[in-house]
């Protein structure tokens, strides 16, 4: 009992350290190596920082399917807005700044469209979003005339790659290894969601909408702004997240960036023990899905494996998770 | 003559005779449905027999009833709306020909049996665009159709108008005529002694007398339903300060009543009746339907429940584990789940959650060892406690009490009048709903007896009785 208690509460956690041990045995320095190590917390940070707030989405006991749409709309914001205040003669460090506060504005708005629907429509927040998973995509498409949007910013990129340097640590050549300003901030949100989770009044409702909306409503709490709040974070937190993917990338690909964001941000979340009913969940097992799937695709670049088997290990991973959960639901 | 008969129930035989309409009465949970689910195949007996025609007979199920000649007609109706009259009465046992269905005779069956009924509507008509007494019909048409030889209806004129009742009692004399035994269950007194051959009086699952209904009366009947000796089960009343009223409905779809500090007012009535509906408009999860609601003498708007707790009213609902809490959270997160802004407007005080949580435990006596246990986990008396106590946290001026004492033991339930007598004691003005009738009597100064969503009147002091307020729930006057 105690034992499947333990597998079930940690599993996740237990996965990624067993998948750390095989690596560390087989593949040892290299992977141990301080680069690749950072790597694997800032290669998903994008899709890390949406499936935070996928989290908080889910346990009020909603979904949105249209985050990988929204992050390829927001994303052309970014790009778009950067290279014209730039041209208009503007500093370019702050006219990344104001593109990124527009397109996590543009996110929050795109959020708030969700949530209103499916708050005050009361339409399936399935339906809802998936409108959005197509809309969005469409209204990114238009901007980027159905193709690439190329920043003529180069201190875009070099956001994209700058960081923090990690004290003591020397890279080959001699150099400061940097931890990127994505995992930083991708750290960042995950500590602050979960303290609202857990300590905030806000993240109390939440779970409480989640759990039973309509005792939520009996309990003189306003379930409506509840769900409008976490669908405008999730949006807010998918704007940052396009900033991410932009400057990493130095461009969007109106038609790519963003795509299957969905599908892993709910994969990481599930993974991590948010329970898809919603009325449970936690931030940081969200943040172990995240490097367990980041990790997957590591290891099958690093051992040579062909690619395409990786949708399928995913899948496993995916649907060992979800049979794990129901087995403590068994155990309740 | 053959008498098909019955025997079920604590040791209890009814006889019921062929083509004879026996109505059964009886409080709620007096073992009418019990009953009728053991008859209509639902429930097993745990002893006794059901003879049929004299011969021993084991009901498996709701379609080996069917098969015997057992059929019956609930208050939810079972139909599909999506399909015809015709496939509604066939459903499950299609008439085929070459493995193909058979429209036209089913049709045609259904027609036949429609046009005794004085149907408006066809075999071909859809289900989903009858009213609710075609539907009704639809379902005894089903009846007709497998050629029940007994015919169980329960509440069937509950939500049928006046000429709609009607035509089903003429439906109710043809069906008798065919020699079609119809047991028939209804709260409303008058019909039963009107259209019924005799009349089995329940109470408290055992049978206490049948009677022939020609020498029966309505007023008769509530006393028989009723008639319980009440103990000193309920603490003492005490006297209701005078003062101003602190909660005042009016017009609140259609109804008006009023508490003062101190007072417990008793919102009698049947299931069914409307009473949660009333407290569900008072505090705005309802619309109110044109009345509106007075706290301390002044007008209130109230659309939510977060409303209705900011003027300091609170609802203890009914529905404890759907409404009333959090099963999956535990019981600090319950307790203070409607008054969370006193811990914090951002960041929560878990302390001071947790203590304000040991207060209410040592106060309330709520017995639960953890209280970062999921209150799923902590029996029905200690989980209503805590559903109040979530509502003492905010400090209301007026708490509406619906069914407290449900689902729980008898232990608690004496706790719960305690506890009820207490708030009043302490200035609150408290509403207490209840099916219960001794509940009622006991425990509350006055009660207002509700019936199909009106007041019927008011009762308190001496004419505060079990019967006076059957009568009324029931819509029967002294003779």
């Amino acid at each position: 009992m105690k034992k499947a208690n333990l597998l079930t509460e940690y599993g996740a956690l237990i996965a990624l350290a067993l998948l750390f041990v095989i690596n560390v045995a087989t593949r040892g320095g290299n992977f141990l190596q301080i680069e690749n190590l950072r790597n694997l917390v800032s290669q998903d940070a994008a899709v890390g920082v949406i499936a935070v707030g996928m989290t908080l989405v889910i346990i009020a006991g909603g979904i949105d399917l249209s985050v990988g749409s929204m992050t390829a709309m927001c994303g052309a914001v970014v790009i778009l807005l950067v290279n014209k205040l730039a041209s208009s003669g503007m500093g370019a460090n702050v006219a990344i700044l104001l593109a990124a506060v527009g397109a996590i504005a543009i996110g929050a708005i795109a959020g708030l469209l969700n949530g209103f629907v499916v708050a005050y429509g009361r339409v399936a927040a399935f339906v809802v979003t998936l409108g959005g998973l197509a809309g969005f995509r469409s209204i990114a498409l238009v901007l980027g005339k159905g193709g690439e949007i190329r920043s003529q910013v180069s201190p875009l990129q070099d956001f994209g790659f700058g960081g923090l340097a990690i004290p003591f640590v020397k890279d080959a050549a001699g150099g400061p290894v940097l931890f990127y300003w994505s995992a930083i901030i991708f750290i960042g949100i995950a500590l602050l969601a979960g303290f609202g989770l857990n300590r905030t009044r806000f993240g109390r409702y939440i779970v409480a909408v989640g759990a039973n909306p309509r005792a939520a409503e009996y309990s003189a709490i306003n379930i409506q702004t509840v769900r409008l709040a976490v669908y405008t974070i999730l949006g807010a937190l998918v704007g940052l997240a396009s900033v991410l993917v932009g400057a990493r990338m130095n461009s969007i690909g109106t038609g790519s960036a963003g795509l299957y964001y969905e599908l892993d941000a709910i994969a990481a979340v599930v993974i991590g023990g948010t329970s898809l009913r919603g009325g449970k969940g936690r931030i940081w097992g969200t943040v172990v899905g995240v490097l367990l799937l980041t990790l997957i695709s590591n290891m099958i670049t690093a051992y040579h494996i062909d690619t395409n088997w990786q949708g399928l290990v995913r899948g496993i991973v995916i649907l060992v998770a979800v049979l794990i959960q129901r087995g403590k639901k068994e155990d309740e | 003559m053959e008498f098909p008969a019955v025997r079920a129930l604590d040791g209890v035989s009814i006889a019921f005779e062929a083509g004879e309409v026996h109505g059964i009465v009886g409080e709620n949970g007096a073992g009418k449905s019990t009953l009728m689910k053991i008859l209509s195949g639902v429930q097993h007996a745990t002893s006794g027999s059901i003879l049929l025609n004299g011969q021993q007979v084991t009901l498996h199920g709701v379609r080996g009833a069917l098969k015997l000649g057992i059929a019956m007609i609930h208050q939810e109706l079972n139909l599909v709306d999506e399909l015809t009259v015709a496939e509604n009465v066939f459903l499950g046992r299609e008439v085929t020909k070459g493995g193909l269905l058979n429209r036209a005779q089913m049709i045609e069956e259904t027609d036949g049996i429609l046009k005794q009924t004085h149907a408006s509507f066809s075999a071909t008509t859809k289900v989903g665009t009858l009213s609710i007494a075609g539907k009704q019909i639809v379902e005894i048409a089903k009846a007709v159709a497998v050629d029940a030889s007994i015919l169980i209806m329960d509440e069937p004129t509950a939500v049928l108008s006046e000429p709609e009742a009607e035509s089903l009692f003429e439906l109710i004399g043809k069906l008798k005529q065919r020699g079609t035994t119809v047991l028939y269950i209804s709260h409303r007194l008058a019909e039963v002694c009107a259209i019924c051959d005799r009349i089995t009086v329940l109470r408290d699952g055992s049978w206490i007398t049948t009677v022939e209904a020609k020498k029966a009366n309505p007023v008769e009947l509530a006393g028989l339903m009723v008639g319980r000796p009440i103990t000193d089960f309920y603490p003492p009343k005490a006297p209701v300060p005078v003062s101003k009223p602190v909660l005042e409905v009016e017009n609140v779809c259609g109804a008006s009543l009023s508490v003062r500090a101190g007072e417990i007012l008793g919102l009698a009535g049947l299931v069914g009746a409307g009473r949660t509906e009333l407290a569900e408009a008072i505090i705005g999860t309802r619309p109110m339907d044109g009345g509106h609601v007075l706290v301390n003498g002044k007008k209130c708007q109230i659309r939510s429940p977060k409303e209705a707790k900011k003027h300091g009213i609170a609802y203890v609902s009914e529905d404890r584990k759907g409404l009333g809490l959090h099963l999956s959270l535990n019981v600090i997160e319950n307790i203070t789940m409607a008054n969370l802004r006193s811990y914090g407007d951002v960041v929560l005080s878990r302390q001071g959650e947790r203590s304000s949580a040991e207060t209410w435990k040592k106060d309330l006596d709520i017995r639960a060892g953890d209280l970062e246990a999921a209150v799923s986990n902590i029996s029905g008396g200690n989980q209503q406690k805590i559903s109040i106590a979530k509502w003492l946290e905010t400090k209301p001026k007026a708490i509406i009490l619906d069914e407290p004492t449900r689902g729980v033991d008898v232990g608690a339930k004496r706790e719960m009048y305690n506890l009820i007598q207490r708030l009043a004691a302490e200035g609150l003005a408290c509403i207490v709903i209840s099916s219960e009738l001794p509940e009622i009597i006991g425990l509350c100064h006055r009660a207002v007896v509700m019936r199909e969503g009106k007041i019927m009147g008011e009762l308190k002091d001496e004419e505060l009785s079990e019967e006076a307020v059957m009568r009324l729930a029931a819509g029967v006057h002294a003779a």
